[in-house]
């Protein structure tokens, strides 16, 4: 035994296996794959998320990505300018009262299917949103709750009537809850009626018809989206943008260093959310990035219920001790701005003097005051899913060693996070003393952010179990005020804010600066960008160089 | 009967340890609402779910869905289950189907030259070899081969396949293999990006089953080389190659296909790591890993079905293919 086998086999083997290995490398060295001249402009975007669902009345999360370039609303939020710009509608106006709206549509608009945009699209598209949201409790639909009757006046006149005064212009603009489609799709979908639950499940399994400049072809909510330019479009003559992308793939990518491998693989033309310490490194290979001041900001809560977070002076030491440069620097590597009050920077109704002074000895005066002896030990909930709240917690903890207070960190995905916070309603004592939770906005208004964080009726969302009357009242009025003098509804939102900063119940920690960065193959403007559409790239004003 | 029992024992385990975790899956499925009417809508989702029934009913009900093949929609993703898992399960039974492709010869030719040679610094060779090469873990091995890629060919391996090339060469899905798919359409553009991507990650869940069947394989050739069969062939003036193919070769056939059946369904936990964390790849791994953030039960109960349905299905192949080959097992 232990003979040689014979030369001739083993040779033999030894060739088969060379030519594979010599094969193998062959073709992955020399053969990496060279896309033959594509005729058609594509632009590939990474999203960081798989995608909710994408009907347009109903999806109030990632859909938006979607949403956003498919579908449009009768009027557009200009952040910059702060003015609410003709989309669908070309103009507007309302009553004295605020009490009725009367839209002129745009004329000779057509839907992805040839339909025609019409006032009965707007009827539609608005009472879906609001009945779904009456009847069920879902979407966003709550923003057209003031909204009693939708008058067909002609074909391209609207008329709102609501039961309070509202903004319907800044409402109309939302971005989840506001976008017109066709009614043709009762049709598509089977459904007589557009509460149909089928007409739901009809949009989500892929269904689109919308009047934007893109159109849904392709449907994975786990893989990638795929929309092609809608020619028709009544928009194209107004961007002048011969070079926008012919196809838009929107590519789901959850891992931010798979984005930034797929940037520099050519994979992705415009990322989003790419390690931020890579981002450098992208720059200097000749990636553009534009830094978006976003409306996606991350409050810390504190639990008003339990001791000694219930002790406001408690509360007080607690944000003195904390240095948000420091967090900006090194949690953040300067993607955030520091907060000032719960509203972001540039939204409408933001006061900018609601920053709380990092001071250590203001901050033990505090401590004194309150009462509380230390040690005392704290528990910490954030999110994982985001890399600042992770490193935001660590270094939290150690700010908190210096004023003399253990902090033991919680941390959880947000499905778990949300049904642990929530908890504060039933079980205060069991639930964390602080829970970091971020926010974006549906609609250009301080309520959206005021009454779901803080409102005392707010049970899914008011982490900090905040329960004041005054502050309800304020921005309770403020909302309806908003419709007939928006000057003095500001005015109660201020108030509301200021009192939150003195109770501090919660406090803003910082506002997200969200680098997209960008292959030289494209050009993608300022203007593509708006942070009250959160993730939305406006494709039309992209341009394809190559 | 005792697969039947085993999968109705994980779908009532599964099915207990989710609903007693955090994180509410009603809340997912109206949507996250944030208005004053969000408490009435995670009401009626709940409901809607049949989440507030009690438990035993729960578990009755999905187990009855699932016998019907109604999974319902996937409540993070509103479109059916089933769609969900299958995009997710082709990529994956790809790329381990595609590392087996290699893997076996390999680990067994190995194993045969090791045995014929032993005794010698060969064998000692492959011997360390193989042990290393079982041990190591596969994603670190994953992002070696990553980083690898990248600072000497410039190409990083990320995905199954380039969207710009499926959209340029009008390459659609028909079975969900990429390879396969894009052979029957003639697609060879294609077809060699798949290929050239799928390889990095194929490597790095190949070192387990190559380690393993070359220490196996190893081991019973040279125990059958010590037979008194193959010392009969021998003195009969057989040639050394006619024993080893024709009468060696055929015994360990058997106990081959026992281990790789087993390796086979480990390497499925490999792939589900590797294919989401380090080459970006979709899969089961990146849909398990969402279900449970989203807190998407359905999906995550379906997905633990249909794996412990697939380990027994392997299992049962191999068992099979070992009876057909050898009628000395009795299934």
């Amino acid at each position: 035994m232990g003979e040689e086998v014979s030369k001739k086999t083993y040779y033999i083997g030894v060739v088969l296996i060379a030519a594979l290995v010599v094969s193998i490398v062959f073709l992955y060295v020399y053969t990496k794959p060279q896309a033959p001249s594509i005729e058609q402009k594509v632009v590939v975007y990474a999203y960081n998320d798989k995608i909710t669902g994408i009907d347009p009345s109903v999806e109030d999360d990632t859909g938006l990505v979607v949403l956003g370039s498919i579908y449009e609303t009768l009027t557009y939020y200009d952040y910059k300018t702060s003015e609410v710009k003709p989309r669908l509608a070309v103009n507007w106006t309302s009553s004295s009262d605020g009490k009725e709206w009367v839209f002129y549509l745009r004329k000779g608009v057509k839907f992805h299917d040839g339909t025609p945009f019409n006032s009965t699209a707007v009827k539609v598209s608005v009472e879906r949103a609001r009945d779904i949201y009456r009847e069920t409790g879902r979407g966003m639909g709550y923003i057209w709750d003031a909204v009693e009757e939708i008058e067909i006046v002609d074909e391209y006149t609207v008329k709102f009537k609501l039961s309070y005064p509202q903004r319907l212009d800044l409402l109309a603009s939302g971005s989840y809850a506001a976008y017109i489609f066709s009614p043709s799709v009762l049709e598509k979908a089977g459904v007589s009626s557009y509460m149909d639950r089928e007409l739901e499940d009809w949009f989500n399994n892929g269904n689109a018809v919308g009047t934007g400049p893109y159109k849904l072809v392709y449907y994975d909510p786990v893989r990638e989206v795929k929309l092609e330019k809608n020619s028709d479009w009544w928009g194209w003559r107004e961007v002048s943008n011969p070079n926008a992308p012919d196809v838009v793939i929107i590519k789901i990518v959850t891992e931010p260093i798979a984005q930034y491998n797929g940037l520099l693989s050519g994979e992705i033309d415009i990322a989003s959310s790419v390690p931020r310490e890579n981002t450098k490194t992208l720059l200097e290979k000749g990636f553009k990035s534009i830094n978006l001041s976003t409306y996606h900001n991350f409050v810390l809560f504190f639990n008003t219920k339990r001791y000694p977070t219930n002790i406001r002076e408690f509360r007080l030491a607690i944000v003195h001790a904390l240095d948000m440069s420091r967090i900006i620097r090194d949690a953040l590597l300067g993607y955030g701005k520091v907060a000032s009050g719960v509203l972001p920077h540039g939204f409408p109704g933001h006061v900018d003097n609601l920053v709380y002074q990092y001071n250590l000895a203001k901050a033990r005066e505090y401590l004194s005051i309150a009462g509380v002896k230390s040690p005392v030990t704290i528990t910490l909930l954030y999110q994982v899913d985001y890399e600042e709240t992770r490193k935001f917690a660590e270094i939290f903890k150690s700010m908190m060693m210096e004023l003399g207070v253990n902090v033991e960190l919680d941390p959880q995905d947000w499905a778990r996070l949300k049904d642990i916070a929530k908890e504060i309603w039933r079980n205060p004592d069991e639930t964390p003393h602080l829970v970091i939770a971020d926010w974006w906005p549906t609609i250009p208004s301080p309520y959206d952010y005021l009454y779901t964080m803080l409102h005392s009726e707010s049970k899914e969302w008011n982490f900090a179990g905040y329960e004041n009357n005054l502050f309800d009242d304020l921005i309770d009025s403020a909302w309806i005020l908003e419709g007939e003098n928006y000057t003095k509804a500001i005015e109660l939102y201020v108030q509301a804010q200021q009192l939150v900063y003195e109770d501090a119940p919660a406090v803003g920690l910082w506002d997200e600066i969200r680098p997209f960065i960008y292959s030289g193959r494209i050009n993608l403007p300022e203007e593509a960008l708006n942070p009250l559409y959160m993730f939305v790239i406006r494709f039309e004003l992209v341009e394809v160089r190559s | 009967m005792l697969s039947i029992l085993v999968i109705l024992g994980v779908i009532v385990f599964s099915y207990l340890l989710l609903m007693l975790t955090p994180g509410d899956p009603a809340v997912k499925w109206a949507g996250n609402p944030r208005g004053p009417g969000a408490v009435k809508a995670i009401e009626l989702a709940r409901v809607e779910l049949g989440l507030d029934k009690p438990l035993y009913v729960q578990i009755a009900n999905f187990i009855y869905n699932f016998l019907t093949g109604n999974l319902g929609l996937s409540i993070a993703y509103k479109i059916p289950v089933s769609q969900v898992i299958i995009s997710g399960f082709t990529a994956t039974l790809e790329l381990i189907l595609f590392t087996y492709l290699f893997s076996i010869p390999l680990g067994v030719w190995l194993g045969l030259y090791s045995a014929i040679k032993r005794g010698s610094r060969i064998d000692s060779f492959i011997q360390s070899l193989s042990i290393v090469l079982a041990s190591t873990p596969t994603f670190w091995l994953g992002s070696l081969i990553l980083l690898a890629s990248n600072t000497f060919t410039g190409f990083l391996p990320y995905g199954r396949v380039s969207s710009k090339l499926v959209l340029s060469t009008g390459f659609t899905q028909i079975t969900g293999f990429y390879l396969l798919d894009s052979l029957i359409q003639g697609n060879i553009p294609v077809f060699i990006d798949a290929l050239v991507r799928i390889m990095p990650p194929a490597l790095a869940i190949s070192v387990y089953p190559i380690g393993v069947l070359a220490r196996v394989t190893r081991t019973l050739i040279a125990e059958a080389l010590l037979e008194d069969y193959v010392r009969a062939a021998v003195a009969w003036g057989i040639k050394r190659e006619t024993i080893i193919r024709q009468f060696v070769l055929r015994s360990i056939i058997p106990p081959v296909i026992q281990i790789s059946g087993l390796s086979f369904v480990y390497s499925l936990v490999d792939a589900m790591v590797v294919e989401t964390v380090v080459f970006g790849r979709e899969g089961l791994g990146s849909i398990l890993l969402d279900s449970l953030h989203k807190a998407d039960f359905r999906v995550t109960l379906a997905l633990a079905v249909y794996l412990t349905a697939f380990y027994i299905i392997v299992n049962t192949l191999v068992d099979i293919v070992q009876a057909t080959i050898d009628p000395r097992i009795r299934l």
